[in-house]
């Protein structure tokens, strides 16, 4: 059984992982990269193979590394984009702005932006890589909605996402997720497009390649899966009991999340990769289908276990 | 291997683990320290809105003069003091004048319909309110300090060096509720 680690455990855990990803994830798209080559020349490792191979592995190192480089400078940029929201200043919401900043006080933490999605759904997500990037996003609904005591509460949740590392970690593998999806369609389309035209193998040599291709893409889809697992949804726990660790309300956290629970739903948001980052995150309700998989695949524990949490503690 | 060695490593272990618990202790005591910056900049504000706040309040309350000195000399007090521990002094004694102004004020209907004075008293209610956020994460500094000053073995070197118990930032008013520990989770 897991226990609450305490915040200095959970900042190297995610620290670790962190560094896992950002040196097992070019790794595992190389060895995908011979794979698909030495599948492709039927099994056999001759010199040929071996020289195109160290000629294609620069370039994808270096499209990765760009690729990288793009979302890590700009990812603040672009989600802001995707929620369509802005940057919240003192001067228009004091109220809003001194809970965030009070509480950032009380722990000694240099103060993430504030952002603000208009949209009447209750929810709120952090983002961020580093210092300079680090915000939290809040609805406009859950800032009119909820009172001091539990808005407190939601933006202590976010702020120990961030003092966790979690935030970071997130953003890193949504970002590999990102290329690895990429990469599988750019794939599926060469098939369909342009497999076709360049018939030199003739149709036998086309389904081999189909084949390999859907190998590699079954295997990303893993990768998913695997990172989706090492993003544990503790973290939801972890962040909750690092929000009550700075507030020192329980109640209050708990009574916002009743509050939120059932209206999470931001409409004009429709990537995962954003909605995995909010504070409540319900598939059924976001109107998928509720299979035996869902506890798997879902970024967040139910409602009710945080609520039922947070009332012991 | 030559007995001399064996010595010789176990003295080399025995002074890296020694350098390494001073310096965590020489750490704490300036995390501590900064961490009264952060207070400072709240108190300078604090001290900065008194005298406007005092003179604002002297042509409604003119029968309060003894409330009003008070404040004010506590207030020049606050700002001489030198060292941590008596500016923690000073403040104390501030804050403590200025719940009793505060009090005085509210048998003066007249001053609610000032707005100079409702935005004054709005600055330092948010005043206080960051004062009390940096004062819980000064005093967290101040408990891991003392903690380490009390606990074995770093208790031997915090002895040889005079590191000492640092006083907690306290105002004695009503205060959050503090949790002892960390929830425990459970799966």
């Amino acid at each position: 059984m897991p226990t609450y680690k305490g915040l200095q455990g959970q900042i190297s855990s995610n620290n670790f992982k962190s560094t896992l990803l950002l040196i097992g994830f070019p790794a595992v798209i190389i060895i995908a990269v011979w794979a698909v080559m030495f599948f492709a020349n039927g099994g056999i490792w001759d010199p040929y193979i071996q020289r195109d191979f160290l000629t294609v592995l620069p370039i994808v190192v270096a499209a990765i590394g760009v690729w990288f480089v793009i979302a890590f400078l700009f990812h603040s940029k672009m989600i802001q984009f995707a929620v369509k929201s802005k940057p919240l200043e003192r001067k228009e919401n004091m109220r809003v702005y001194n809970l965030v900043e009070n509480l950032c006080m009380s722990v000694g933490m240099k103060m993430p932006k504030i952002y603000v999605m208009e949209s009447q759904a209750l929810n709120a997500f952090a983002s961020g890589m580093n210092e300079k990037t680090f915000a939290v996003t809040l609805t406009r609904g859950i800032m009119e909605k909820l009172d001091d005591a539990e808005l407190e509460g939601v933006i202590a949740h976010e702020l120990a996402h961030i003092r966790n590392k979690d935030v970071r970690l997130l953003i890193i593998s949504i970002i590999f997720v990102g290329i690895l999806g990429f990469i599988v369609q750019i794939a599926f389309r060469s098939i369909l497009w342009g497999g076709a035209g360049r018939s030199r193998g003739g149709k036998k040599q086309d389904g081999r390649l189909m084949l390999i291709i859907l190998l590699v893409s079954a295997l990303a889809y893993l990768l998913t899966i695997l990172f989706r697992f090492a993003l544990s949804r503790k973290r939801e726990f972890m962040a909750d009991a690092g929000a009550v660790e700075m507030t020192k309300r329980p109640d209050a956290l708990a009574s916002a999340l009743r509050k939120i629970s059932g209206k999470s739903t931001v409409d004009d948001v429709s990537s995962d990769d954003v909605k995995s980052m909010f504070i409540e995150n319900n598939p059924t309700e976001n109107g998928m289908a509720a299979s035996g998989l869902s506890g798997i695949f879902a970024t967040h524990p139910p409602i009710e276990k945080r609520i039922a949490f947070l009332e012991q503690v | 291997m030559n007995p001399i060695w064996i010595v010789l490593i176990v003295v080399v272990v025995i002074v890296i683990w020694f350098i390494a618990i001073y310096n965590k202790l020489v750490s704490l005591k300036n995390n501590r320290e900064n961490a009264f910056a952060d207070i400072d900049v709240q108190l300078k504000q604090r001290h900065d809105l008194i005298p406007q706040l005092v003179a604002t309040v002297k042509g409604y309350a003119k029968q309060e003069e003894s409330v009003l000195t008070q404040v004010t000399q506590a207030r020049n007090r606050a700002m001489s003091a030198g060292t941590v521990n008596d500016k923690i002094a000073a403040e104390v004694a501030l804050s403590g004048a200025m719940s009793q102004f505060s009090m005085q004020m509210e048998a003066y209907p007249d001053l609610k319909s000032n707005q100079n004075f409702m935005q004054l008293q709005n600055e330092m209610s948010d005043i206080e309110n960051k004062l009390a956020a940096v004062r819980r994460f000064f005093n967290s500094t101040t408990k891991e300090l003392n903690t380490a000053v009390q606990k074995f073995p770093s208790n031997i070197i915090a002895g040889m060096f005079k590191f000492g118990q640092e006083p907690y930032f306290d105002l004695g008013v009503v205060q959050r509720e503090e949790l002892d520990k960390a929830p425990t989770i459970e799966f």
